[in-house]
């Protein structure tokens, strides 16, 4: 026999119908996009503007996934741009937010407070408001047109949500495991290094994903504005490049947004492993 | 060597004094219990010997060498925490090397040491495996394995039993009477348990209201409290008191009345205190049914029967409750009057400020407490 639910799991059947048809309306915006942008990279382009308009292919192929290279030809490196950028963006946030975040989660310090009040206020901002002076900054300090000109806006802008993750994340390792390491003589760095990190490890994951998604989400604007060569360009300003003067190549263009979206997800995918919950199990009582 | 001199330690959290002057003087290989109710104190002074907390004022001084300003690691002190504080994704060797890990020591030094921590603790079956997939028991011996592996000339322990479910508690207890024994290192330990008060302890440091109360052997404790804090503090029910008025005044004691009945008290009396009212203490398990020099009738409200003996909980006409601790099944009902009995000899007498007038016993020939004839 099947054990039956929960008694708060329990729904009527009008509540069950009313669950699944949110559910479904959230997911149709979410996912229809992707879909129909699947079935356009797999017509072929005359299809696409053809009345009455078909949402299933006729006689679809992957052909679209071929030419694209060859109508683009420096399509491969604005993939590897995207993924350099955000990298290189993702290790130098790692390197600064870690010890930042265990500063904020464990000391007391005159200005504590006010500091992440800053950064979260930082984050109201969105980078496009702060594109002008930035440029300017950027113009002076002689840096446009380099990936310089994009990693470090990019960097600054993602710290401090990354801080304010991680930190929360921190502030739940029990403090007696700094004390104890502090006992047995282990100074900040070194306890950080052999107690901390390794505990923390599921929250830096995280903080990893989201800065890499961040990263690669925000490059378009910054991209933008301060790069005119086309070899520094990332993923989304490369995508313009199948924008051709009479027509825009709608099939091979999705096909390349597929394509280059595989290396995020394959990071995501690879980085996923270390998201292990309950590491901590068995450090304190609680 | 590990000698502790505490010289009019103090803590102030901003206004508040947390510590009040403390001064202590712990000998080489004593075990000695920091005891008081939550919010006494004990754990910040543990904590300010250990060096995790600062010290507001006066010195501590660790083999004649003060060390306020020194870092735990040179004060020559090691800790266990009340949570275990194990690193969770080390295994059990690794958290008992961590200390020597830090001093850096040669990898084959740190092996036979930590193997023979190890086997005193008898955990050389679980080195490889990590604490979350020890025991409560394990895990408190893990902890008390990297305190030893670094042969600290004092041991801190903070509540390191109270996660531990009542057998283990007890069993943990006799591992760590061995340990002290086997070790014969200095121990200062800080409970709110006071059996496990009672029985590890050389020394019991009774704290209140961040003041010491009593410092004293177990016994002493129990047969002569200095105070009424310590008289209800020790001992389980908690002692009785009752209020009287003393009549008069003489080389065999102070005599005294409780509701129109005269008990001569065996203590030793000060002036001016006749006519005065005084505080009467009297230990449930010295109460009888059948005799004594002062017998009055409670009526138990409450009666918890646990074989070996029976607990009788009665409130008195002045409001105060009454606790009596009658062995075996004794023959009594709830809310019907019972008589109990009290000898004079057993009875405790404190004045208004509390301060106790010493009891005519010596609490080193009474290896046990009294058993009270039924």
């Amino acid at each position: 026999m099947r054990e039956p639910p929960q008694l708060i799991n329990r729904y009527r059947w009008y509540e069950i119908i009313g669950i699944y048809c949110g559910i479904g309306v959230f997911l149709t915006f979410v996912l229809a996009p992707f879909v129909e942008g699947f079935l356009v990279s797999l017509k072929p382009l005359s299809q696409l503007f053809s009345s009455p308009y078909r949402f299933i292919p006729e006689n679809g192929s992957f052909r679209a996934y071929v030419t694209m290279w060859e109508s683009v030809p420096g399509f491969g490196r604005y993939i590897f741009n995207s993924f350099f950028i955000s990298t290189i963006v993702t290790a130098v946030v790692l390197c600064m937010v870690v010890p930042a975040a265990y500063a904020f989660a464990r000391f007391e310090f005159k200005g504590r407070g006010t500091l992440l009040g800053a950064f979260l206020a930082v984050n109201m901002f969105s980078g496009a408001v702060l594109l002008i002076p930035l440029f300017r900054l950027m113009r002076s300090l002689g840096v446009l047109n380099t990936y310089f000109a994009m990693i470090v806006p990019g960097v600054a802008f993602l710290i401090p949500s990354a801080i304010w993750l991680l930190r929360t994340y921190m502030m739940r390792i029990p403090k007696e495991l700094d004390e104890a390491a502090y006992v047995d003589g282990a100074s900040h760095f070194y306890t950080l290094r052999r107690v901390i990190l390794p505990i923390a490890m599921p929250g830096i994951t995280v903080v990893a994903i989201t800065t890499f998604i961040g990263s690669y989400a925000q490059q378009f604007i910054f991209a933008l504005t301060f790069n005119a060569k086309s070899e520094y360009m990332p993923l989304p300003v490369g995508l313009f490049a199948y924008f051709g003067r009479q027509e825009v190549v709608w099939n091979e263009l999705m096909a390349a947004s597929f394509v280059g979206i595989a290396p995020a997800m394959i990071v995501i995918f690879f980085l996923q492993r270390y998201l292990v919950s309950g590491l901590t199990a068995g450090a304190v009582k609680q | 060597m590990g000698q502790l001199y505490l010289d009019k330690v103090q803590k102030f959290y901003g206004d508040f004094e947390v510590l009040k002057s403390i001064g202590l003087e712990v000998k080489d290989g004593e075990f000695v219990v920091f005891v008081g109710p939550s919010g006494c104190g004990k754990s910040t002074l543990l904590r300010m010997i250990a060096g995790l907390d600062s010290t507001s004022a006066g010195d501590i001084v660790i083999d004649g060498v003060r060390v306020n300003d020194k870092p735990p690691v040179q004060r020559g002190i090691a800790m266990v925490f009340q949570s275990y504080a194990l690193y969770p994704h080390m295994t059990v060797f690794e958290n008992i090397a961590f200390p020597l890990r830090v001093e850096k020591l040669p990898e084959e030094k740190i092996r036979e040491k930590v193997g023979a921590v190890a086997k005193i603790l008898q955990l050389d079956k679980r080195l490889q495996q990590k604490p979350g997939m020890l025991s409560g028991g394990q895990r408190q011996r893990v902890a008390i394995g990297r305190a030893i592996v670094r042969e600290p000339k004092i041991f801190l322990f903070d509540e390191p039993l109270s996660n531990l479910d009542a057998a283990l508690r007890a069993d943990m207890r006799i591992e760590l009477s061995k340990l002290h024994r086997d070790l014969k290192a200095t121990m200062i330990y800080v409970t709110h348990d006071q059996v496990e008060a009672m029985t590890m302890a050389d020394r019991i440091v009774v704290l209140n209201a961040g003041d010491i109360a009593q410092v004293g052997a177990p016994l002493e404790l129990y047969h002569k409290p200095q105070n009424l804090f310590v008289a209800g503090f020790i001992g389980n029910p908690k002692m009785n008191f009752l209020p009287v008025t003393c009549e008069a005044v003489d080389a065999g004691g102070i005599t005294v009345s409780f509701e129109g009945q005269r008990i001569t008290i065996p203590v030793t009396p000060r002036d001016g205190i006749v006519g005065k009212t005084l505080t009467l203490g009297i230990r449930p398990e010295h109460i009888s049914l059948i005799s004594g020099d002062l017998r009055i009738t409670v009526t138990p409200s409450v009666i918890e029967r646990l074989g070996v003996n029976t607990v009788a909980y009665a409130s008195l006409s002045s409001g105060e409750g009454f606790c009596s601790l009658l062995p075996g099944s004794a023959p009594i009902r709830v809310d019907e009057p019972m008589p109990a009995g009290i000898r004079a000899a057993d009875c405790h007498l404190f004045d208004a400020n509390g301060i106790a007038f010493e009891r005519h016993v010596d609490w080193q020939k009474l290896e046990m407490p009294e058993v009270t004839a039924a």
